[in-house]
């Protein structure tokens, strides 16, 4: 991994995060329910392209490293940065854990 | 049953996410990638945080969370540890340049209502 490599890597992560956070609850205020498939179009589908469909996001191993890593922790962060409950969060960021480990072993049955 | 859900919905969303996105973006260059992002990250949304099966009554889990763990452990199942420990570095400047963003973003949101505040107190 490169230093160019690390400073596009870690600019695409500040990126997803960051449009979450600011547009993604303004979006389903302004919208409803639909404000939200709006986001998922416009922010997630557009920084996709952005960070793994033009690549800024260098993957150094065989393990595929995605930009939702950054989207769950930079949302978490900014959860407890504005005051919500940290030890409650974590229990939870625990179970989703557990959830996508069970999903990554379900993919591997079939891919 | 409020970890069930949140396990369960992780894991859906995951399994999604790490298999039928590539496909699209495989069939169909970068506007398939583009467009399986809103079919299943607005469905997979709107199944954990709408209707809300992920347990959220602390700082606010994403699904997202989920997400990046399971394209992980996918190739962790399939290749073995040594698959985890050559992408590390990826993954720790993502976590770094993610919390990052993240607090920036707080930090712009404070200063705005901040700002906003302050407007709405000059005009009354």
């Amino acid at each position: 991994m490169t230093f160019q490599n690390m400073v596009a890597t870690f600019s695409g992560a500040f990126i997803f995060p960051f449009l979450i956070r600011m547009l993604w609850g303004k979006m389903c205020e302004s919208w409803g329910n639909i404000g939200g498939w709006v986001a998922a179009g416009f922010i997630v589908g557009t920084a996709w392209t952005l960070n793994h469909g033009v690549g800024m996001m260098f993957q150094t191993g065989g393990a595929w490293i995605d930009m939702a890593w950054a989207a769950g922790i930079g949302l978490f962060v900014a959860s407890v940065a504005s005051g919500d409950s940290l030890s409650k969060g974590l229990s939870n960021y625990f179970f989703a854990l557990v959830g996508g480990t069970l999903g990554g072993f379900i993919l591997s049955c079939f891919m | 049953m409020k970890h069930l859900g949140t396990i369960i919905g992780t894991a859906i969303a995951g399994i999604f996410v790490m298999s039928v996105w590539g496909a699209f973006a495989e069939a169909y260059g970068i506007g398939g990638g583009w467009f399986a992002g809103l079919i299943i990250i607005g469905t997979m949304w709107f199944l954990n945080h709408a209707v809300g099966i992920i347990n959220n009554d602390g700082a606010f889990v994403d699904m997202a969370a989920g997400i990046g763990m399971a394209g992980t452990m996918r190739d962790v199942f399939l290749h073995g540890g040594e698959a985890f420990t050559s992408s590390l570095p990826t993954l720790i400047v993502v976590l770094l340049g993610g919390i990052t963003g993240g607090f920036a973003a707080v930090k712009l949101e404070q200063y705005l209502a901040k700002k906003e505040a302050k407007e709405e107190k000059a005009e009354a």
